[in-house]
């Protein structure tokens, strides 16, 4: 486990510095389009709506606006005294029947692929190994359920991490794969790696992303909100019977540009990890909601309701409550924190101690302290 | 009055046969009862519609005036407008009454409003006179169903009055109902049972309207109209009534559910007595995603004879245009779910549903295209009615559109519960139905009453309401696609440009329901000019046109026929 997160955490740093850490990821006045994506899936969930339906409903739009401008013009009382008088036309009415089919389509590729991307849960694995200078064959073992082992090239991504971060490597060129659909899977370089350099192997089917996909890894942990008139309250039951209630801050505890959006107790993640989150309800039904992640999962009395996501960079996102639930529906809005792994620990560590339960991740607490005292400067 | 013209070879003037001297026998025989026998007791279906349309105008100045507060309280981020208008003056009591405001605007509009004017004004004024029928089938039927809605329209005004959450009056959990928030969990005062027996008895009442429009329909077409010579306006009001039938019994399942769970003992929706609130809000979207075709089809119906009527062209494809509406009502039943996606649903069932949303676009996407082919090679007067249809048309393909997008569960999960949806369902309901109600009030008017409103006034107010209407609720899309979630009394300050815009957007739109009054102020006292039997012209075929205007009490005592030779206007 240690070794998979710390291997992880070496992988996530390569998405994490090219990103401002502190930029604002909410909504701006008067901005028209959806709010800036925080992670791969969000990114193909922008690219479904700004590349794929946003497109066609514009095109569609005008379409109609067009022939409806050519008809009052051409076929007026004026232009056209006299009127025509044909009622069919069987060859139009096909293609206004099949054009749309064909469009539904091409819509219906996109979306059933995005769809099950987010609704399963990722169940990608990691292998970190080291190098020894003359080691060039990796093996990993399939053991993923009949239907989601890998089969295909591109469900295992090797990566080759040195001092100065992660380089992903190209199949075929850099290394070949046998076995896909068996048991174990060996990974063959074509060169050795040298002695300490890091050799990490993703498998799975849960890719994800646009242009650059990535096989995202089974959750690392488990966020468990549950919704009440009218705040949040959170668990993360990996790391311990320790709970918070998060509540809005009032307008003059925060500023006019987060009012509405700020709580008192912020989610706390780790970045580039897969967060599985559970939902559900004291009183009345709730929503959890992280447009950044383009999430949204109803919290139900008396069920449990899963989604997940997977923050690409540090920073804050907010959500709001998106299930009528009375008086201050508008008033229990949800932020999360996405940190570094380590800072996460040390929160975690923190919590724990509030809680009165030992630290989990030994010098976490120190590494806390120091990141929030330059984060104070 | 006695035109006629031909196409395909036909003659079809049905109208022309033998009844011009039968109307001044109607004429003659015209005994109307005492104003409260008539009124009160009426079993006339001309009357009764007009009793509909009155109160679907009362309950339009109402909803449209709550509208006008919640879009106050938006125009500007922070709450304070509401707390004059509560009792306490407290924030936490206008956050309630905002919530009021939507449950009840909501309502309002859909079971108060749509309704009672397309199906019971409109289908029960024209939908005999265009089937060559003398009244409806079951005329003291159509008395208790109207008059059915008058008390379950007494019984949503006590409602907003009860207490409900504390000492807060009125259901303030949106007009979907769900519990645990529409149960003692969330509003345990008598607000919600009165709200529950308020819509028992309006769907009692719609269904005993459907009942009655199917039974007409089918047994009292003049001789020779067979159903696929039926106009379109009667197939979309038979289509309607059947969903009213299929679905309405849902609903009220489901609400006396909800009954007894408040009043009982039961649990049906109690996950703490293993009841489910999910099971509550598959059974009314089995009634909802209907409802919204019931609130749309008659103006489809509509739209057609508008369309046809002023581009003087028969309608094009007529059968497509009928069963299109018929696999709208079908497919409409089996898509419900499709507001549900954020609910915990599996993921074989969410694609299931994406699939079959997405199928309804192609038979929508036929009438559309129908109708601009019917104006197609037409010789197109822009009269009043026409206007209004031409911005249906338009406008509902840009709901449609947006319809297409939330369909896609992927999307709607960013999208589900925010102001893109609110964007999407007042692109077809308050600018595609409401659209379709004034084209029809427009274009029937002359008809109802016998007298003609001003042109001019009836265009401006057109293009009044259809920049207000857009500016109300085109940039409602940008808000939803920022995130900004429905049903908050308040939002962040990034909210706000576009918040204020739609509610300048509002203000504009009630000055052109002011220049809407002026209008029929104008058409009734000032203007005063007599409409003829048929205002418009050649294009105008259906057989209300062949009545003087305004139609005699009693039509057709002798029937008319279209099965010597006569073919329908429609083929």
């Amino acid at each position: 486990m240690k070794r998979l997160i710390g291997g992880m955490a070496a992988l996530a740093a390569l998405g994490t510095g090219a990103f401002a850490q502190n930029s604002w990821n909410g909504p701006t006045d008067g901005d028209i389009g959806m709010v800036p994506a925080g992670s791969k899936l969000a990114e193909e969930v922008h690219f479904f709506h700004d590349g794929v339906l946003l497109p066609i409903i514009t095109i569609i739009s005008v379409l109609v606006l067009a022939l409806l401008l050519y008809v009052v013009f051409r076929y007026n009382v004026k232009s056209n005294p006299v009127p025509k008088k044909f009622s069919h036309n069987t060859a139009i009415e096909v293609v206004w029947t099949g054009v749309p089919i064909l469009i539904l389509l091409v819509i219906a590729f996109f979306s059933f692929d995005l769809l099950y991307k987010e609704d399963v849960i990722p169940d990608g694995k990691q292998i970190v190994a080291r190098g020894d200078g003359a080691t060039t064959a990796f093996t990993f073992a399939n053991d993923f359920p009949p239907s989601r082992t890998a089969a295909a090239p591109k469900h295992v991504q090797v990566f080759k991490g040195t001092a100065a971060g992660a380089e992903g490597l190209v199949h075929g060129r850099d290394y070949t794969l046998v076995g896909l659909g068996t048991g174990t899977v060996a990974v063959n370089l074509k060169s050795a790696p040298a002695t300490g350099e890091t050799i990490v192997i993703r498998a799975g089917r849960s890719l994800v992303g646009g242009a650059e996909k990535e096989i995202a890894l089974a959750p690392t942990m488990t966020l468990k909100a549950t919704g009440y008139q009218w705040g949040w309250n959170y668990n993360y039951p990996d790391f311990g019977d320790f709970e918070f209630a998060s509540n809005m801050l009032p307008k003059e505890k925060t500023t006019p540009e987060l009012y509405r959006f700020e709580v008192d107790n912020r989610i706390i993640v780790p970045v580039g990890e897969t967060i599985r989150v559970v939902t559900t309800a004291r009183d009345v039904i709730h929503a959890f909601a992280l447009p950044n992640f383009a999430i949204k999962i109803d919290a139900v009395p008396g069920r449990i309701n899963e989604t997940w996501f997977k923050a690409d960079r540090e920073g804050v996102y907010y959500g709001q409550c998106s299930e009528i639930c009375g008086v201050r529906h508008s008033a229990m809005p949800i932020a999360v924190e996405v940190v570094s792994r380590p800072k996460f620990e040390a929160w975690v560590d923190s919590q724990r101690a509030l809680a009165g339960l030992e630290p989990m991740f030994i010098d976490g607490a120190a590494k806390f302290a120091d990141a929030s005292a330059a984060a104070a400067q | 009055m006695a035109h006629s013209h031909t196409h395909d070879g036909h003659t079809h003037d049905a109208r022309t046969i033998d009844h011009g001297h039968d109307q001044a026998d109607m004429a003659a025989h015209d005994h109307k009862p005492s104003f409260f026998v008539r009124w009160l007791f009426s079993t006339n279906h001309k009357d009764i519609g007009t009793l509909y349309l009155i109160f679907a105008i009362l309950a339009g100045i109402v909803g449209g005036a709550m509208s006008g507060l919640m879009r106050l309280e938006l125009a500007e981020p922070g709450i304070q407008w509401l707390t004059a208008f509560v009792p306490t003056g407290t924030e936490a009591e206008a956050e309630h009454f905002y919530n009021v405001l939507i449950t009840y605007h909501g309502l309002i509009m859909i079971f108060f409003m749509v309704m009672p004017a397309l199906i019971g004004g409109f289908g029960n004024w024209f939908v005999p006179i265009m089937i060559g029928a003398p009244d409806m089938a079951f005329p003291r039927m159509n008395n208790i169903s109207f008059w059915l809605y008058g008390a379950s329209g007494i019984l949503i005004t006590l409602s907003i009055f009860a207490p409900a959450y504390q000492n807060f009056t009125g259901f303030a959990g949106g007009w979907v109902m769900y519990p645990p928030l529409s149960s003692n969990t969330g509003h345990p005062g008598p607000a919600m049972d009165l709200l529950i027996l308020s819509l028992h008895l309006a769907g009692a009442s719609s269904i005993l309207g459907a009942i009655n429009f199917i039974t007409t329909i089918f047994n009292m077409r003049a001789p020779g109209m067979t159903l696929h010579k039926m106009p379109l306006f009667a197939w979309s009001v038979l289509v309607t009534a059947f969903l009213l039938v299929l679905s309405l019994p849902v609903l009220a399942g489901a609400i006396t559910m909800l009954l007894t769970d408040r009043n009982f003992n039961t649990a049906f929706f109690d996950p703490a007595a293993g009841g489910d609130p999910i099971l509550y809000q598959h059974l009314f979207w089995f009634f909802g995603h209907p409802e919204v075709y019931i609130l749309i089809l008659p103006a489809f119906g509509i739209i057609s004879h508008i369309v046809s009527t002023f581009s003087k062209k028969p309608i094009f494809g007529y059968l497509g245009m009928a069963y299109a509406m018929v696999a709208i009502g079908f497919v409409g039943f089996i898509v419900w779910a499709h507001h549900m996606y954020t609910v915990g649903l599996s993921v074989d069932m969410k694609a299931y549903f994406v699939a079959a949303t997405m199928v309804i676009a192609v038979p929508t996407g036929i009438k559309i295209f129908s109708w601009i082919a019917t104006m197609w090679g037409g010789s197109i007067e822009f009269r009043t009615p026409m206007l209004w249809a031409v911005g249906f048309i338009f406008l509902f393909t840009v709901g449609g559109v947006t319809g297409v997008v939330l369909a896609n569960a992927g999307i709607d999960h960013y999208l589900h519960d925010t102001y893109y949806v609110v964007a999407h369902f007042h692109y077809v309901l308050s600018l595609g139905a409401v659209f379709g109600i004034f084209a029809a009030w427009y274009y029937w008017f002359p008809k109802m009453t016998g007298k003609m409103y001003r042109e001019w006034l009836g265009k401006l107010h057109f293009w009044v309401m259809f920049a207000g209407v857009n500016l109300i609720f085109f940039p409602q899309h940008f808000l939803g696609l920022q995130g900004m979630p429905r049903r908050y009394v308040d939002y962040p300050l990034a909210f706000a440009e576009w918040n204020y815009w739609s509610s300048v957007g509002y203000a504009i739109t009630i000055a052109g329901m002011g220049v809407f009054l002026v209008a029929m102020i104008d058409a009734f006292f000032v203007y005063r000019k007599k409409a003829p039997a048929n205002p418009w012209g050649e294009g105008a075929t259906t057989l209300e046109w062949t009545l003087p205007s305004p139609p005699p009490f009693h039509q057709f005592n002798e029937l008319p026929r279209f099965d010597k030779g006569a073919a329908h206007a429609f083929h």
